[in-house]
């Protein structure tokens, strides 16, 4: 990783929420660079904090949340110190981007799909009213919008749901944003619409040169599009590497756990693999590993202390103690053995499942 | 590193330890009455309706007023006597003390508004809950209640009292002969957002039948709307009942009612301020700690406020 | 969406009709016929047939029975009225035994003298009512038989003033359509809502003109009659109605070059209509312009000092008795010099208007504000808004551009209503600074047992509301364009 290439650089980020008097840990100590260009993918289950770690980005907290600690460094800038809204404006969609789970809800039903795409054009870009006009219609044919200059000026109720997402993306790239973040962007979506939504994302990314961060929980679309994979638990990354890395070489019981509860690894007539218990809770102080609770291959002192993040290459990292060298060799379970092909097989190139 | 390399063994994992739930601690009741609990507003409110009330059901039997009477009206010396350490509300124009009457006034109106409540909340959940589930009750329901609807309450009220006659039972009657129909609409509209959530077609599916959905899974989530609009209906019929009557077309001589003293003593307002405004005044704090209490209440039971 | 409103349009029209027609005969079937002397003041100096013929006759006259005197049978019926007319004979049994059997109820009055009245059931009291409801002018409605050369044609004249106009010759109205200067500029006579007459108060009066008509005095003003002549007068040129040439006098005729010289008066003060409307728009636009903005205000300062101590407004104001508030705000008013009743200064005078106004705008922003802080939080919590966030918008942005549009969807579908709200609503406000309004005029005739004005009254309050909600959802349909567009195809 070469220090001047990267664009957003976390570090020992923690994230504390207020609950019913409680206090929640939603993010423990994250550490993490991002590189200019690349699509990094961030999986974990509901409740890891995937949404709540990229929301810190954009200032986009819930009310009862705030950044206790650590820094996020983007063009010099520390976001974690931002606390007023006129700064995050700046941020928020001119150079930091995001696209949100449900395109049905995310655009205003009573205004006109050109109007919401030229207003944030005329607010970040400084465009007069025509010239946002025409770069709108421009972004919208970009997209995939046919006829888009005589659909300007319509609702989104008439609109499908695939193509309001696309108009949801030609929104957040308007200003051409340095990072788009997506947020689950596919998940409200027909399968057969994911796939151009996501190739759309992967083509426009290309074009435009932005770092693209998902938060998914599919790892169909990590496998098809990502550079880079992050794996949330419990509020931290415990493993992280390129995409080939994870799949290929995880090193993480919890990623062996996740990845083997892939159904379409599933075998016809067996039943299907998945991870026991719940994760920890997180108004409590968690001792050791968190996941060492549901974990095969606990260890005495994943109780008694935390891991550090292990080295495994110089892009592949994981936070288990089955990488101290003190630890007996484990290999992982045989069903996620060469994972990546038959992912890859299961998929074709536009991430359209056969399983 | 320092940690002895024995620790670097499997152990045996108790499977159960990762199940526990990991939130707080959570019963919907004890919720309810922290939340509840926790606003001293409604606390002192509460205590204050609960002693009215009480004063109200106890006092006339021991007073024995009875707005007819006037055991006073041929001495003058105890008409329009201010309020003082011995008639704490004063006497009135026939020299009956306010203090009796008060109270007489208070069951009475209390009376009408909890009975017509009471009625229009029962038929109106029990016909709401059925509206919002059936489709084809929808379809009749929706007509009979554009009409009624369109009519305005207050012009069907007084048009009923002056129909039915002057009296406690015709005035909850005819508070409560349409007031039902909006409470219905609005449980309809509460209903029909739960109706389709799956865990009711979820228990559809596995051959529940319908009654037994309605009252078992959407009857307990209702609670908090039935007690907003508890919280609305009967500080509403309080004034209901103290502007009918005081218009005229509400109860007559023979009933006590808050409405009726603001009536009568009207004419004193200048003369004997006291004799109006404290009968205003109790229709007000009244209404205004029913509403309170009934909002707070409302707000408690309901368990979307218990996450924060 | 024409079907959609035709539908709706006549959806309302039927629900107004359904209200009345119950309350029709609810008002002649449940309340007992005699209590409706009980304030009048002519029949306390009546005495036995005097008083029994009065009574029927006025029975007769309001629709609830029909009544008729022995002599009247026979001019009806009888082929031999000579025999019939003087009674005792078998032609005059033969009579009262007819009646009898067609359902009337024969009685004798003190001298002996027969009389029947045959009670209506309520289908029979609603067919009647409607029978004469609607009042169509035609150039055939005049029978006089003291002018036989009366032209029957439709023309185009002018007023008093040479403004043109459609007038008729033969029909009960000589002005079938004109314009002047008052709302709504074109009128017209030929269609009449027909409720009656009122009793006992404003007696003989048309339930309609006692609302829409002035009061106070009659109002002078110069104007040209048809002779010619100019004079100060009160007549209302454009109400005259044909006068039967039997009753025209010498004063008509100084005035008029025709029959039509049945004129209403002009008074000095507004109708009942009209001021109840006046204090409903005037104290309405004033809720809005408080509560809109504090409604939002609220909304975007949730949770903070300004939106609690908005909250406890509207509880207030909710909880309390509208009687305690009015009387309360009146007693604040008062000790500012304001009159507590409204006839103290009269319609000249502004300080009469003030307090009303205050107390009736008030009453109205509680549920105004609420509603409006409610959708506005509504909205605020919907996904488009978080998008709206991150697109880098500010809240002010957002809320100016976002989320108000949304929000202020509902709130124009509630302004037709709440119009006529104020104009019911004001029964409260109108009954205690006794205003001389609609509002007042409805516990007034309830308690003076005006049956005829109660009728009128629940239809105007009742037709109001049905039509203040059709306009509401119409206008729904101008300004979301989610209905707009999407009802558009069919």
């Amino acid at each position: 990783m070469s220090e001047n290439n990267i664009i957003l650089s976390v570090k020992d980020l923690e994230v504390k929420f207020k609950v019913r008097d409680r206090v929640l840990t939603a993010i423990r100590n994250i550490s993490l660079d991002f590189e200019q260009g690349k699509t990094v993918a961030i999986v974990g289950e509901s409740g890891s904090g995937k949404s709540v770690f990229t929301k810190t980005f954009t200032g986009m907290l819930d009310i009862n949340g705030e950044v206790t600690n650590g820094s996020i460094m983007f063009e010099g800038q520390d976001l974690a110190k931002i606390k007023k809204d006129k700064e995050w404006e700046k941020i928020r969609g001119a150079k930091i981007a995001t696209v949100f789970q449900d395109p049905m809800t995310s655009l205003n039903p009573v205004r006109t799909i050109g109007y919401q795409i030229s207003e944030v054009i005329i607010k970040h870009q400084k465009k007069s009213k025509s010239e946002a006009k025409k770069l709108a219609i421009e972004l919208m044919e970009k997209v995939g919008i046919h006829d888009a200059a005589n659909r300007y000026d319509e609702y989104p109720f008439q609109y499908s749901g695939g193509m309001r997402q696309r108009i949801v993306i030609a929104i957040a790239l308007a200003c051409h944003p340095k990072i788009l973040i997506c947020d689950e962007p596919t998940t409200a979506l027909d399968v057969t619409i994911q796939a151009q939504i996501i190739n759309l994302i992967k083509d426009l990314s290309k074009e435009y040169g932005f770092t693209t961060i998902y938060i998914t929980h599919d790892l169909g679309v990590v496998a098809n599009v990502a550079d880079m994979v992050a794996v949330m638990y419990a509020g931290q990354i415990i493993e992280y590497g390129t995409v080939e890395e994870v799949f290929y070489d995880p090193r993480h019981p919890y990623t062996w756990g996740l990845l083997a509860s892939l159904p379409q690894l599933g075998v016809k007539g067996s039943e299907l693999y998945s991870i026991h218990g719940t994760p920890p809770s997180l108004f409590e102080k968690i001792n050791g590993d968190a996941f060492a609770l549901r974990s095969e291959y606990a260890m005495q002192i994943d109780f008694e202390e935390e891991p550090p993040l292990f080295y495994v290459t110089d892009t592949h990292f994981a936070k288990t103690w089955l990488l101290d060298e003190r630890a007996p060799k484990v290999e992982p379970p045989k069903i996620i053995q060469n994972l990546h092909e038959r992912l890859l097989a299961t998929t074709d190139k536009g991430g359209r499942y056969h399983g | 590193m320092t940690t002895s390399d024995n620790k670097f063994t499997f152990v045996k994992l108790d499977d159960k330890a990762s199940e526990h739930i990991a939130a707080p601690k959570y019963s919907y009741w004890n919720s309810v009455f922290k939340k509840f609990f926790s606003s001293k507003v409604a606390i002192f409110l509460l205590i204050v309706l609960a002693a009215m009330v009480a004063m109200s059901l106890i006092h006339p039997f021991i007073s024995g007023y009875s707005p007819l009477d006037a055991p006073n009206i041929n001495n003058p010396s105890t008409w329009y006597n201010p309020p003082s350490a011995q008639l704490w509300f004063g006497t009135d124009n026939v020299g009956n003390s306010l203090f009796d009457a008060i109270w007489v006034g208070t069951r009475n109106s209390l009376l009408i508004a909890l009975t017509a409540t009471a009625i229009s909340t029962v038929i109106g959940v029990i016909v709401g809950m059925f509206w919002g589930y059936s489709k084809r009750m929808d379809a009749i329901m929706l007509n009979v209640y554009n009409v009624v609807a369109n009519i305005p309450y207050l012009l069907l009220v007084i048009v009923l009292m002056y129909v039915l006659g002057r009296g406690i039972w015709q005035m909850i009657f005819s508070l409560s002969c349409t007031s039902w129909l909006s409470t219905a609409y609005f449980i309809r509209v509460q209903v029909m957002i739960i109706r389709d959530r799956e865990y009711n077609l979820a228990s559809e599916c596995l051959g529940t039948p319908r009654t037994k959905v309605i009252f078992h899974n959407i009857f307990p989530y209702l609670i908090s709307v039935i007690m907003t609009s508890l919280a609305r209906d009967i500080p509403s019929f309080i004034s209901y009942e103290v502007f009918l009557t005081y218009v005229g077309n509400g109860l007559s001589e023979k009933d006590a009612s808050l409405g009726r003293m603001i009536q009568k003593y009207s004419a004193y307002m200048t003369s004997s301020p006291y004799l109006f405004w404290i009968p205003v005044a109790f229709s007000a704090i009244i209404s205004v700690s029913i509403y309170v209490v009934g909002q707070t209440l409302a707000d408690a039971s309901d368990p979307r406020t218990h996450m924060v | 969406m024409k079907n959609y409103i035709l539908s709706r349009i006549i959806k309302s029209i039927i629900a107004l009709f359904v209200v009345l027609s119950i309350v029709i005969v609810m008002l002649f079937t449940l309340i007992p016929r005699v209590n409706i002397f009980k304030n009048d003041t002519s029949i306390q100096r009546m005495k036995g047939d005097e008083k029994t013929s009065y009574m029927y006759n006025k029975w007769d006259e309001l629709g609830y029975l029909d009544f008729i005197t022995f002599n009247e049978m026979c001019y009806a019926s009888s082929d031999d009225v000579k025999a019939c007319v003087s009674g005792d004979t078998k032609e005059a049994a033969d009579i009262l035994q007819e009646y009898e059997n067609n359902g009337y109820i024969i009685e004798q009055f003190s001298d002996g003298s027969y009389y029947g009245y045959y009670e209506y059931n309520p289908l029979e009291i609603l067919g009647n009512f409607y029978s004469h409801f609607i009042q169509i002018d035609h150039p055939n409605k005049i029978e006089d038989p003291d002018n036989p050369d009366l032209e029957r044609k439709y023309y185009i004249g002018s007023d008093q003033n040479g403004v043109p106009a459609v007038m008729c010759s033969g029909c009960e109205y000589k002005y079938q359509i004109y314009f002047d200067g008052s709302f709504p500029f074109i009128h017209q006579n030929i269609i009449s809502l027909d409720f009656g007459t009122s009793y006992p108060t404003k007696l003989g009066i048309d339930t309609m003109n006692v609302i829409a008509d002035g009061q106070g005095n009659a109002k002078m003003e110069e104007q040209t009659f048809p002779t010619g002549s100019t004079q100060n007068s009160p007549l209302l040129q454009h109400s005259c109605r044909y006068k039967p040439t039997s009753t025209l006098d010498r004063m008509d005729t100084t005035k008029f070059t025709d029959n039509y010289a049945n004129c209403d008066t002009q008074y000095d003060s507004p109708s009942m209509i009209s001021t109840s409307l006046t204090f409903g728009l005037i104290s309405l636009f004033i809720a809005y312009l408080i509560a809109i903005p504090a409604g939002i205000y609220m909304a975007r300062k949730k949770g903070k000092l300004a939106d609690k101590i908005g909250i406890v407004y509207i509880n207030f104001l909710s909880a309390v008795p509208s009687l305690a508030f009015i009387f309360f705000v009146k007693q604040i008013g008062q000790g500012f010099g304001l009159p507590d009743k409204f006839p103290h200064y009269g319609f000249g005078d502004i300080r009469s208007y003030i307090l009303p106004i205050i107390i009736l705008a008030l009453l109205s922003t509680s549920s105004l504000m609420m509603w409006t802080r409610r959708y506005m939080i509504d909205q605020s919590n919907s996904d488009y808004v978080k998008f709206a966030r991150a697109k880098g918008l500010s809240e002010g942005e957002i809320f100016n551009r976002h989320i108000l549009k949304n929000a202020i969807i509902p709130i124009v579908n509630q302004i037709p209503v709440s119009i006529v709200m104020t104009i019911s609503g004001s029964v409260i406000t109108e009954t205690v600074f006794a205003i001389p309004g609609m509002g007042k005029m409805l516990p007034d005739s309830i308690n003076m047992l005006n049956n005829n004005m109660v009728i009128t009254l629940t239809f105007i309050f009742t037709g109001l509301s049905v039509f203040a909600v059709l306009v509401g959802d119409l206008l729904m349909t101008v300004i979301d364009p989610r209905i707009k567009l999407t009802e558009k195809g069919e």
